[in-house]
């Protein structure tokens, strides 16, 4: 539940991912005209095995995306990183699609492969590969419409792509057509194994690592706002270091071989120094509305932490602007802040719906004490005496409430989309440049 | 701002991948 500067990530290593990104992509595609090629058929044909080829590659590589390599999402964001995945698995699909398209507008002899009880194997799989990506699509896009849980579709989601992948690649060497020399057929078959080994790295490895740094629950603390911080301290191990901003895959109630865990960004201050972590967490779905059950004593899994929204940058002064729940990486930096005695001015900047419900109020009075910290509250709903700023966080409030040159200020903003958008869009006309913000959505699973 | 740099990003990928797929298939017809 992350997000860095795009820009550094695109100057940065960011860039160097894009290519290694495409080389994993192109460079299999392209060692298939070494060695003994078979006779060359028309541009089309050509054409249409070839997007078929770096169709699945791409889909393969949709793994990797989400194996959470620290290394991949840092210098993007986590959020950035899911994006990608939705939208290029739109356009490996439509690559995958396109492939028997292509092939039967060529080649209307071919039509008959569509009959699968006729169809020799080779041309089965196929389908079977390309229904399942359309299934995968399909369940992706419209999950909510389509009234699926998200651990049923979360459970869904992988098999599909297994299933997708797999018979993609038992189609190709069945087919064999380029696949004839055995290094070739080793070389796709091995990046198939790797495709899905990265799956069972992060579904079977990763776990039993989590599993052996359990963590304890202390506390289930209600704050204001439909919300409440779970309290976890570590079990017979030193615990996780976080930087202030990340965040961690949280797993309670069973092990962490568990298919669907949840994205929380940790609420504490990063310098605790008994490894005590804290998640402030809104009763907002499924999950999280069970969240104040959670009895003390119950064990959970943290995988992390990751992300890069965190502090650590040269600036004169932090603005921070959060939105309902997206006040908890804000209180990580807040509270982080206080404990190292960082006199640096911070300028809070929260949106909420009632003077009532406005989570960690109080401690956030006490905070403007031991730092240079202002809050503003932002209300959408204030009560009738109310003075302060009405509505949403807009260019107007950030003009009102930040002392000018506005592009010397580094900000973190996380809340809703709709909020996010409206403040990137605000920050732009302010002239701040990109890489002088972090943006975090926690809406990105 | 962000997503839609992303966005351009999955679109130069995407374009690349379908230009490089089209190379690969005037390779093979000038091999």
């Amino acid at each position: 539940m992350t997000g860095a500067p795009l820009a550094r990530g695109l100057t940065s290593h960011g860039g160097l991912w894009l290519i290694v990104y495409l080389f994993f992509v192109l460079a299999p595609l392209f060692a298939l005209l070494l060695g003994s090629t078979p006779p060359a058929r028309s541009f089309w044909t050509e054409f249409s095995i070839a997007i078929g080829y770096s169709g699945l590659a791409m889909m393969g590589l949709q793994f990797g995306l989400t194996a959470r390599f620290r290394y991949v999402t840092e210098p993007w964001g986590e959020d950035v990183i899911y994006h990608f995945h939705r939208q290029i698995s739109l356009i490996a699909v439509a690559l995958v699609v396109a492939h028997p398209i292509i092939l039967f507008i060529e080649r209307p002899e071919l039509l008959g492969l569509l009959n699968s009880f006729k169809a020799p194997w080779r041309a089965r799989f196929a389908a079977l590969s390309t229904y399942s990506l359309i299934a995968l699509v399909v369940m992706a896009l419209w999950r909510t419409k389509l009234r699926l849980r998200y651990e049923t579709w979360h459970v869904t989601h992988l098999v599909l792509a297994v299933v997708a992948i797999a018979a993609g690649v038992v189609h190709m060497v069945g087919w064999s057509f380029y696949l004839g020399d055995p290094w070739k057929r080793g070389l796709w078959t091995g990046l198939t194994v790797f495709w899905i080994g990265l799956l069972v790295y992060v579904r079977v490895v990763k776990p039993l690592f989590i599993l052996r740094r359990p963590y304890i629950v202390s506390e289930v603390r209600k704050e204001r706002g439909d919300t409440w911080t779970l309290v976890m301290k570590p079990d017979g191990h030193a615990g996780l270091r976080f930087r202030p901003g990340q965040f961690g895959w949280l797993t309670v109630y069973r092990s962490p071989f568990k298919i669907t865990a949840h994205p929380f960004s940790f609420s504490s201050s990063a310098a605790a120094a008994d490894g005590r972590v804290e998640m402030a967490i809104r009763e907002l779905g499924d999950f999280t509305s069970n969240i104040s059950k959670v009895p003390v004593g119950q064990r959970a899994y943290i995988d992390g932490p990751y992300g890069a929204f965190t502090t650590g940058h040269p600036a004169d002064m932090h603005v921070l602007i959060a939105g309902g729940v997206g006040i908890t990486p804000m209180m990580s930096i807040i509270r982080t802040l206080a404990d190292q005695g960082d006199k640096r001015p911070v300028v809070l900047l929260y949106g909420s719906k009632h003077w009532d419900a406005i989570t960690f109020r109080e401690e956030l009075e006490a905070m403007e004490a031991r730092l240079d910290l202002t809050v503003v509250h932002v209300l959408e709903n204030p009560p009738d005496d109310w003075t302060g700023e009405r509505g949403f966080v807009t260019a107007d409030v950030l003009r009102r409430h930040l002392p000018p040159p506005y592009a010397d200020h580094e900000y973190f903003i996380c809340g809703p989309d709709v909020m996010m958008d409206a403040i990137e869009s605000a920050l732009e006309r302010l002239s701040v440049p990109i890489t002088r913000y972090h943006s975090e959505r926690y809406s990105f699973v | 701002m962000r997503r839609l740099l992303a966005d351009r990003l999955v679109i130069t990928t995407g374009t690349i991948v379908v230009a490089m797929s089209a190379l690969f298939a005037l390779a093979r017809l000038f091999d």
